[in-house]
């Protein structure tokens, strides 16, 4: 469909400019590979930049050998994909319901639900609420409540309402087409680009999230991989508290840097690849081929 | 689209188990518990005497650093504490991980649901003092009469800094090694210039300014490494401050976290001309300010950039081969440090720093009803034997003999009992073993063989003229506890801004920026300062 | 009656609507009662219910700092400069992307623009400060083989402005086009044949094809970034601030953590959060009216 034509000066200066977006935006995490591919004295001394000093595999033989990160990883995994699943249904039949335009009552649910955009009840309540519903050191904490986020809400329902034109939706209710049979045959099919991108969104949120694990896991089996991760990585930043602990810290094991960006690179790496794979779904010409079918 | 199916299919099946859990949950969920055990507890006495097994919970950081197949919750430590603590006293010691950095907000939670642990603890004085005030804290005074003789013995000095409004609230740890700064100086590139080992500021300015002319470490020569950090400047602050009575601690410095800022004290705006003076020549690095977590510094010795450069004692020795000052000879040869006291007061002393001989902050939640199970618990930690073990592990497979102090092996057996030693031994923060020469010749031993003279120098030249702070009232006070993180903020602002102002403008700029620091916070907290102080000489 | 039977007609859309309303109510309605605390004296060991009641004095208390409203101010300022270029860059990348001819280049440059929502703040942060140093930082050490600076990029309260602003756009910018990248797909391409029927330019195509087809999602993204131009988050500000320029770099989020939050105060916490939430609410409904009059489009 993309017109085999000349490779114009606009192409030229489009192509380099993207790509020194993208150098600009590998070197960190060149940075931070290299990092883990270093020994102990060039790190300290500063002289790691974007390529290893003293190459070496010490810091994954490390990560990759202890069962627990890979067993987190494992875990992770799981807990993404089933987070992604529900989220994305509960949020498809929200946005779908909120995106009918005719839908009596539909500006109240609205502002019940931007409301809570804005208003928490804070650590404290939320804590309380888990607690009572025997939530605590469940699988569950880490799925439910973060179930529907209404500003992913809010993008689904723009793009239902964009990509599906007003005069597919009267034709499917003159065919007598229910409001479930609707979604499956009409909307969900015309969507796949916006549910890809949210099912990232979701996916990536789950996968880089851990405040909510840091108050409600206490379970070591039940840590998601980031939990981990910050633990390594955060806990023995604080200067200032590592200081007054003075001798306790000192009879603490410390973690070396290269270990650190080995773990990051350990913990990230998976999610990045599922954008790729989520690319396929952004195809077009779905429209075009659904109205005229 | 047959993926689509697939997808479908599954969500359908997710969306019935939240159906069925929401259903189900929501009944349980109609009462949120809110909390009043605070005055439950108190009419609980010590039920020891009852043959009930009973748990005692325990909270324990979790710093991700637990070797395979462990958490800080289930190891080797967890399960020797159970069978020497736990079992001969009918209790099940139950450890509670709390993440190392969210510690306050975790433990805030917890109170506020009531699901606490027996026994916390941390550093952070002002949520202790914050905590106390709102009444959450267990006076174990009668319970460490009662339980804890052996505990008190071994506290001895340090529990008084527990003691809130007469009330034992908290259990303070010992603090072993008190020293808090040493300096090292590049010994080559004084030689290479024929000058001798500063012992005045005099001869030490003198010195940075030859290491300046003589571009020693060359074109990024920093003579004095300095950063935004208190290592960087309380030794130099403290070594101008003209004043030391009690009377001119208590209502002319403030206490910020763990130290004492001597802000209205006569020298310290010497001191801050006199850096200010340094860094005008070019004798500091030029983005000091910029570097709050001493990396830059850290950097520039390793490097070879340094000539003087103070750090938290024994810090550029520690780590073994890959210390600091390792490090710094394998990248430069021929460098060689040697430790000094660069710094020398209106009376030709060495004035500076150290800690109190106070660690960190023990407790019981008022709503527990462990406090007799959980003052035997530490009272059963303070003996010998204990504290050896726990510290050191068995002769032979985690430690060995050398010189007859027992030295960590770094074999994986050490590794699995005592990867998080620090933290499981609460009540004393390093080991003492009966005095400072002691202590320095054992800190020695964890220092590679050649740097050990140096080592040891280093850290007894830290002991030198030193001042224990900061100096306390017998209650924490409530403007300094509110401020704390607000006076920081300024102090840096006013430090940052005084020694990089041009050297006319000093006055000027130092004259501002005190009194902003005195408009947000200072005044208020030298009035309660001084009204604490009068109420304390009656 | 008309009613009544809409909604039995309609029956499964009602039904759909259960279980995520179930969502709303058990998870954020039911703990919302927390929102009392700024109105309250709190004692963590006594709970939210028994803690004394004391009016708006927590509010009052802040309403009297100065330095509340240096916050405000540049939470206000901070969040400005990130709507002005901040929101158009991920547009602007989005529709250089799609420009983009050689397939696989396309595809391999989307999956590396992103990274770097996947690095953390506190690791930005030391790379941030490594980079831009006056002395001896990469970036000034390029400037001055072209005869240029050095520039005082993070000590000078206007550079850092722009060093916010721009670190702020490179960490969030190939994130943010992925939803825009979504909607361009959604665009009809018959619309891109018949101009080229036509013989329109590139940039002709855009301003009046690509542009137009992807204006609802920028409008609805527009009115959800201004309802949070009060909130800011904490980790960027702080990371990147520094002690040089701190009367720009506090922001209402630092503010809260300097006051309180370390020690519990969580009243002070509460207060602020919810005087957030009002100032965003009122910000969003408006932002949604203005657009409903003037373009037709927005969330509600």
């Amino acid at each position: 469909m993309e017109r085999r034509g000349k490779f114009t000066m606009f192409d030229v200066i489009n192509t380099l400019f993207i790509l020194g977006c993208v150098i600009l935006c590998l070197a960190p995490f060149l940075h931070i590979m290299s990092v883990s591919l270093s020994s102990n004295a060039p790190i300290m001394s500063g002289r790691v930049t974007i390529y290893p000093i003293d190459l070496n595999f010490d810091a994954y033989t490390r990560v990759l050998s202890d069962m627990s990160m890979i067993r987190s990883l494992l875990f992770t995994i799981l807990l993404t994909l089933a987070f992604t699943a529900s989220a994305m249904v509960m949020t498809t039949m929200v946005a779908y319901t909120l995106s009918t335009e005719k839908l009596k009552g539909r500006k109240l649910f609205m502002l019940l639900i931007v409301f809570t955009m804005f208003f928490s009840g804070g650590l404290i309540p939320e804590y309380l609420l888990i607690k009572s519903l025997n939530l605590l050191d469940s699988l569950l904490v880490l799925i439910l409540p973060g179930l529907i986020s209404p500003f992913y809400m809010i993008i689904m329902i723009t793009f239902f309402r964009s990509t599906i034109p007003e005069s597919l939706n009267e034709a499917a209710e003159i065919d007598g087409c229910s409001d479930f049979g609707k979604l499956f045959r009409i909307v969900l099919p015309l969507s796949l680009p916006v549910l890809a991108t949210l099912s990232l969104f979701y996916a990536v949120g789950r996968w880089n999230g851990f405040r909510d694990a840091l108050f409600y896991i206490t379970d070591q089996n039940l840590y998601p991989l980031q939990l981990k991760l910050y633990q390594m990585v955060m806990n023995n930043m604080i200067s200032e508290v590592t200081l007054a602990e003075g001798a306790n810290a000192a009879a603490v094991q410390y973690l070396p840097e290269s270990l650190k960006a080995a773990s990051i690179m350990f913990a990230t790496i998976p999610i990045l690849i599922v954008y790729p794979w989520l690319q396929r779904y952004f195809v077009s010409g779905l429209t075009l081929g659904s109205v005229k079918g | 689209m047959k993926a689509l199916k697939r997808v479908g299919s599954v969500a359908f099946a997710v969306m019935l188990c939240i159906a069925l859990l929401v259903g189900c949950s929501s009944n349980s969920s109609t009462g949120t518990g809110s909390n009043t055990a605070g005055s439950a507890a108190k009419n609980e006495k010590n039920d020891s005497g009852s043959k009930e097994r009973v748990t005692l919970k325990v909270e324990v950081f979790d710093r991700g650093n637990s070797p395979e197949g462990m958490t800080v919750t289930n190891n080797l430590m967890t399960k020797y504490v159970q069978e020497n603590f736990g079992d001969p006293n009918n209790i099940d010691v139950e450890f509670v991980a709390v993440p190392r950095s969210e510690e306050i907000n975790n433990l805030n939670v917890l109170m506020a649901a009531g699901t606490a642990p027996d026994i916390i603890f941390t550093y952070n004085e002002g949520a202790v003092y914050s905590w106390a005030q709102q009444g959450g804290l267990m006076d174990l005074g009668p319970a460490i009469e009662e339980h804890g003789p052996q505990l008190k013995e071994y506290l001895a000095d340090s529990l008084q800094y527990g003691i809130f409004d007469g009330m034992q609230y908290a259990v303070v740890a010992r603090r072993v090694n008190l020293q808090k700064y040493s300096s090292l100086i590049r010994k080559d590139w004084l030689d290479a210039l024929s000058l001798p080992i500063p012992t005045t500021t005099e001869e030490t300015y003198e010195a940075l300014k030859a290491f300046k002319q003589n571009n020693m470490g060359g074109e990024r020569t920093i003579p004095f490494g300095f950063a935004l950090a208190p290592d960087s400047y309380e030794p130099v602050i403290w070594s101008f401050i003209k004043e030391q009575s009690d009377e001119a601690r208590y209502l002319r410095s403030v206490t910020i976290g763990s130290r004492e800022y001597p802000i209205l004290m006569d020298g310290h705006k010497d001191a801050l001309q006199f850096l200010n003076k340094l860094y005008n020549e070019g004798l500091l690095d030029p983005d000091f300010a910029l570097d709050k977590d001493k990396k830059k510094k850290d950097e520039h010795f390793v490097n070879g950039y340094t000539g003087l450069y103070s750090f938290d004692s024994g810090q550029a020795f520690g780590n073994g081969e890959s210390s600091a000052v390792m490090t710094l000879e394998s990248n430069v040869s021929g460098a060689e440090v040697a430790p000094v006291l660069p710094w020398t007061d209106f009376e030709g002393k060495n004035r500076q720093p150290a800690y109190n001989p106070s660690g960190m902050y023990i407790m019981v939640p008022s709503f527990s009803k462990r406090t007799a199970e959980a003052i035997k618990y530490l009272n059963w930690m303070a003996q010998d034997e204990v504290i050896q073990y726990m510290a050191f592990g068995e002769e032979g497979v985690h430690h060995n003999l050398v010189d007859g102090y027992p030295v960590r092996n770094s074999s994986e057996e050490d590794q699995k009992l005592l990867y998080n030693t620090g933290d499981m031994l609460i009540i004393t923060n390093g080991i003492d073993f009966g005095s400072a020469e002691n202590n320095n010749e054992y800190m020695a031993l964890s220092v590679v063989e050649k740097h050990r003279e140096l080592a040891i120098q280093s850290r007894s030249f830290a002991d030198k003229d030193a001042v224990q702070q900061p100096i306390s009232f017998d209650k924490p006070l409530d403007s300094e506890a509110k401020y704390s993180v607000v006076m920081l903020e300024k102090y840096e602002e006013l430090l940052v801004k005084s020694i990089m102002s041009k050297p006319e403008e000093f006055d000027k700029v130092y004259e501002v920026t005190l009194k902003d620091f005195m408009d947000t916070a200072g005044t208020e907290v030298f009035e309660e300062r001084k009204v604490a102080y009068e109420a304390m000489q009656q | 009656m008309i009613r009544k039977s809409y909604v039995i007609k309609h029956w499964q859309l009602y039904a759909m609507l259960i279980l995520p309303l179930a969502y709303f109510i058990v998870f954020k309605y039911f703990p919302i009662y927390g929102v009392t605390i700024a109105f309250k004296d709190f004692n963590v060991f006594k709970g939210i219910t028994a803690s004394e009641w004391v009016g708006l004095d927590v509010f009052r208390d802040i309403f009297s700092q100065k330095s509340f409203y240096v916050a405000l101010r540049n939470t206000f300022m901070l969040n400005g400069l990130d709507l002005l270029f901040g929101f158009p860059a991920p547009i602007i990348l989005a529709i250089c992307l799609n420009e983009l001819r050689l397939k696989a280049f396309k595809k391999l440059s989307q999956t590396l623009l992103y990274l770097p929502h996947f690095i953390s703040w506190v690791i930005i942060g030391g790379i941030v400060y490594q980079v831009f140093a006056t002395n001896y930082g990469i970036v000034n050490l390029l400037l001055e083989k072209i005869g240029l600076g050095p520039f005082p990029f993070l000590s000078d309260k206007l550079y850092w402005l722009a060093t916010y602003t721009s670190v702020g756009i490179w960490q969030s910018v190939g994130w943010g086009s992925i939803i825009y990248l979504a909607a361009i797909t959604g665009i009809n391409k018959e619309l891109y044949e018949a101009a080229e029927v036509d013989g329109a330019s590139r940039l002709r195509k855009i301003w009046h094809i690509t542009l137009p087809g992807i204006r609802t999602t920028i409008i609805v993204l527009l009115i959800l970034k201004i309802g949070d131009m009060v909130d800011i988050g904490f980790d960027r500000p702080y990371i990147i601030g520094n002690v040089m320029v701190r009367e720009y770099s506090d922001v209402l989020s630092t503010y809260i953590y300097r006051i309180g939050l370390q020690s519990g105060q969580f009243s002070i916490a509460t207060a602020v959060g919810l005087f957030q939430a009002v100032v965003g609410l009122v910000f969003i409904l408006s932002a949604n009216y203005i657009s409903k009059k003037t373009t037709d489009e927005g969330i509600i």
